[in-house]
């Protein structure tokens, strides 16, 4: 393994680098159980630079990151800042050290001005003039435009993200952390947001770790990579002297092809353009000009329209928050329209009635596969069944062998690891549940096949089974409706993209014509 | 390695964890019953009584010889009817706590039928046991209209029409044109109702006073039986048990909240019902004010501790009904009733904790595992 070799070597070989390191963390281990999270981790990040680490989810990123904020104590391993050894007990510690993290989830009050949200958490007597002019100061410094008086929740979220930058900039920290800043940004906004950082470290001398699962992320805003596999580093590299088929394959442990690199790891670059278009088969799902309203009144679909066709996979391009949950809602059932109509197979569909959707024909494999996916607390078998009680029940009773029967073939054709087809659904993986939902929902021989964020929180090789199994599925003749915020994902599998932006699709066009320009720019609500 | 890694270690920590829980259990069990028993000796001790005395009097109540047993199982009886109801709700995910209301209006109407439906005893018995039942379905059916056409909150809607369903019988039976006993001359009434005569009585097996039973027992152990199967193999339970765990994944599979958590509402009040009219026509035979005397709450308990498990409540059920039978022989033995109440109070609290605390803990460990 390489650690103990790049650890004899100086940390000055880095492209800007410096004598000492301004963070070093040595032989980090961190057990939680029986969970190794991190094992012997070495990293070094040298002032001024932007520092990247790589590694699939679960990898151990975030848990080495906890450890340098304070959230977590290590069992073994030191932290050194600029030479000296510190102790990161807790992240008041931390704080006093300059470390400061933006982390994946935002932590702002919607209902209170920038300003604020700014000064939250500070002690003693507020001074409003004071803290607007420190928002303006810190905006004007790193290019972080944003308007003190406004209210968080009528910004954008890429505002939101400036909004969290700027309140831990303010702090002047030597170290910011940023955990899987661009998963809510459109590409516009993520390349804003890095050269924001380049700004930070070039004329404010700061140094920047970034965490992040996308290759290219990587590749275009770091200077050097630390990439972490299972819990271990397995390489470092300078960013310059690296490319996306070598970072894959670090982080995966193994050669990737072309057509899974693209949307498990992000690689835009490897995508293949223009190879897939559909035969042209009758239309299975239309939404024709849905509205739809939340419990306390707020709208969540603006006049929604739609159509998938048999054999085609339709994409929903958007970042998060622009009505995607709402439309997977409404295709489960969970939610009414106001207006407007549903169509599957050309007959119209009472939405809001339990279990319409699925009595028409649509599957679902939901965004939150805990939410409406499975039941956690009950058997595989029994979560392999759910909707379609009348295939194993003789009369009025279930019949256990026929749940049985039926749990071992789909878990033999679908391939989910599972000790038992009794074991409860809550101690699979959440590869293996996703699986679970997936056959389930095929089983059914649904028309129209609803996948939302199918890869989320997923392993690649889970990732690359989902991409492959909604591809054959659109293949056999179903209508699939692919609704995602990783773009990747989108462009690797769709055969046309619409764009979702405040609950409703602002553009549509085929897989061959995107231009990610254009495609960007709706995404963000620009164009229409 | 991605493919293969799931099975080896996720399930591995799964029987680590089951074996220790099923360790700590039992240990549980036993110092919450210390702490339990060491508390209330200092209780009794220090109202100037012995212990060892009272522990003698609880064991004489409950299971000294067959009349203490036939005791026994007849506060069992109705304990476990509540129970039941309160399983087959507590599984559709709905808690319905106004088992004590239900279960005094249903002895109401048991005894209005009882007492004033003319036709032969057997049947006017039976007549009198249905209207019981379908009476507390309906005092369990205002907060389920009210649930599911206007929201409100169901623990709060039951518990309310339990003080509701305490002045309804108290107004009947202080009326002599509704449920107040008849007079006798020179008599003062009480806020009773007359005895269900003998005919409408259920009958009892063996005699007094050597082992004897209300055949009410009979009654509970079949539909415990019945509904522990239906919870497991049927389609109903297969449903019930989906809204409950998951409510959301059951909207989408097509199962409408209001019918089965409305109906599962409407047993659990019928079962509070059918016990208030076990207990009138089994052994109490007329209604009072105090009639329901924390059956309706007890059941609950025994649900809880019985953590839902219909088959296992029966146990507790008799546990819960030794406690009943034992408190009741304590107090005639001139320890002050509320020191009884306070001693048998103490052993509820003791078996209920394991479980609640389990409870707790449950709903700790999936926050620590994502962390």
């Amino acid at each position: 393994m390489p650690p103990s070799t790049e650890q004899s070597r100086p940390a000055g070989t880095a492209v800007n680098g410096t004598a000492v390191p301004s963070v070093e963390l040595s032989h980090i281990t961190k057990r939680f159980g029986s969970v190794l999270a991190c094992d012997d981790v070495c990293l070094s990040v040298n002032p001024g630079e932007i520092h990247g680490l790589l590694g699939q989810n679960g990898a151990g990123k975030s848990t080495l990151m906890k450890i340098l904020t304070g959230l977590v104590t290590p069992d073994h391993g030191e932290i050194h800042m600029a030479g000296s050894r510190v102790s990161v007990n807790d992240p008041l510690a931390a704080a006093g050290l300059g470390i400061a993290m933006v982390h994946q989830h935002f932590s702002l009050v919607g209902r209170m001005k920038v300003w604020e949200n700014v000064t939250l958490g500070e002690r003693g007597r507020v001074d409003r003039d004071q803290a607007r002019r420190l928002v303006k100061e810190v905006g004007e410094r790193y290019g972080l435009v944003v308007d003190p008086d406004a209210h968080v929740e009528n910004l954008s979220t890429g505002e939101r993200q400036r909004v969290e930058l700027i309140k831990c900039l303010r702090r002047d920290p030597g170290l910011l952390i940023l955990d899987e800043p661009t998963s809510v940004l459109t590409l516009a906004e993520s390349r804003e947001l890095f050269s924001v950082l380049r700004r930070a470290t070039t004329d404010e001398h700061k140094t920047v770790i970034l965490i992040s699962h996308k290759l290219d992320e990587i590749l275009h805003a770091t200077d050097r990579v630390t990439i972490m596999r299972g819990g271990a580093v397995v390489a470092r590299r300078d960013t310059a002297g690296t490319d996306v088929r070598e970072l894959a394959r670090e982080m995966v442990g193994r050669e990737l092809s072309k057509w899974t690199a693209a949307s498990a790891v992000g690689a835009m670059d490897a995508l293949i353009v223009g190879e897939q278009t559909a035969a042209e088969g009758e239309v299975l799902l239309r939404l024709t000009d849905v509205h739809a309203t939340a419990r306390d009144g707020r709208p969540l679909l603006r006049g929604l329209s739609l159509q998938v066709r048999a054999g085609e996979i339709l994409g929903i391009a958007g970042v998060e928050g622009n009505g995607q949950a709402a439309l997977g809602d409404l295709l489960s059932s969970l939610l009414d329209v106001d207006s407007g109509t549903v169509e599957v197979c050309g007959s119209a569909v009472n939405a809001g009635k339990p279990g319409a959707m699925h009595r028409a024909g649509v599957g679902v494999v939901p965004e939150d596969r805990h939410g409406s996916g499975c039941v956690l607390d009950m058997s595989v078998a029994e979560n392999l069944v759910l909707a379609d009680l009348g295939e194993v029940a003789s009369g009025m009773f279930v019949s256990p062998r026929k749940l049985r029967e039926r749990a071992a073939r789909l878990i033999d054709e679908f391939d989910i690891s599972v000790p038992s087809p009794d074991t409860p659904m809550r101690l699979l993986s959440g590869g293996n549940q996703q699986k679970v939902v997936l056959a389930r929902e095929l089983a059914a021989r649904p028309k129209v096949l609803v996948v939302a964020q199918p890869t989320r929180g997923l392993d690649v090789g889970a990732i690359e089974y989902m991409t492959e199994r909604i591809y054959r599925a659109a293949q056999d003749g179903i209508a699939v409706l692919l609704i995602s915020t990783e773009l990747e994902e989108i462009l690797t599998l769709a055969h046309r993209v619409a764009v979702i932006h405040r609950g409703a699709v602002v553009g549509e066009m085929k897989r061959a014509d995107v231009d990610l320009e254009r495609l960007g720019m709706m995404m963000g609500g620009q164009i229409a | 390695m991605t493919l293969t890694r799931p099975p080896a270690t996720t399930p591995a920590p799964a029987p680590l964890v089951r074996l220790r829980s099923r360790l700590t259990a039992p240990l549980l069990y036993v110092v919450s019953f210390a702490v339990a028993l060491g508390l209330a000796t200092a209780l009794v001790t220090l109202a100037g009584h012995s212990m060892g005395d009272a522990l003698l009097a609880l064991y004489q109540g409950s299971l000294e010889g067959g009349a203490s047993i036939g005791q026994t199982i007849d506060e069992t009886t109705p304990l476990l009817i509540v129970a039941i109801g309160a399983i087959v709700c507590a599984r559709a995910g709905i808690f319905n706590i106004g088992q004590e209301g239900q279960l005094i209006i249903g002895a109401m109407a048991g005894a209005a039928i009882g007492l004033f439906v003319p036709g032969p005893g057997w049947l006017v018995g039976f007549l009198a046991l249905l209207g019981a039942t379908l009476a507390g379905a309906v005092w369990a059916g205002i907060p389920a209209v009210l649930h599911y056409w206007r929201g409100v909150d169901v623990v709060i809607s039951t518990m309310l029409m339990i003080f509701v369903a305490m002045q309804v019988v108290s107004f009947a039976v202080n009326r002599d044109y509704l449920l107040q006993e008849t007079a006798v001359k020179g008599q003062i009434l009480s806020p009773q109702s007359n005895l269900l005569p003998e005919g409408v009585r259920l009958p009892r097996l063996g005699e007094y006073p050597d082992f004897n039973l209300g055949t009410g027992f009979f009654i509970a152990l079949a539909i415990t039986g019945v509904v522990a199967y239906l919870l497991r193999y049927s389609r109903w339970g297969f449903r019930l048990r989906m809204l409950g765990m998951n409510p959301v994944a059951a909207r989408r599979a097509g199962v409408s909240a209001a019918a089965l958590g409305g109906g599962a509402l409407l047993l659990s009040g019928g079962a509070a019902g059918l016990a208030g009219g076990v207990m009138l026509t089994g052994s109490v035979y007329r209604i009072q004010a105090g009639f329901a005397d924390n059956v309706g709450w007890e059941g609950l308990l025994v649900a809880l501790v019985a953590r839902n498990h219909p088959l296992v409540a029966i146990p507790v059920a008799l546990f819960f009904g030794m406690l009943r039978a034992g408190g009741g022989f304590l107090a005639s033995t001139g320890v002050p009733r509320y020191l009884v109440s306070v001693v048998t109070a103490l052993l509820v609290l003791a078996a209920v904790f394991p479980a609640a605390y389990a409870e707790l803990r449950k709903r700790r460990r999936p926050a620590a595992v994502e962390a």
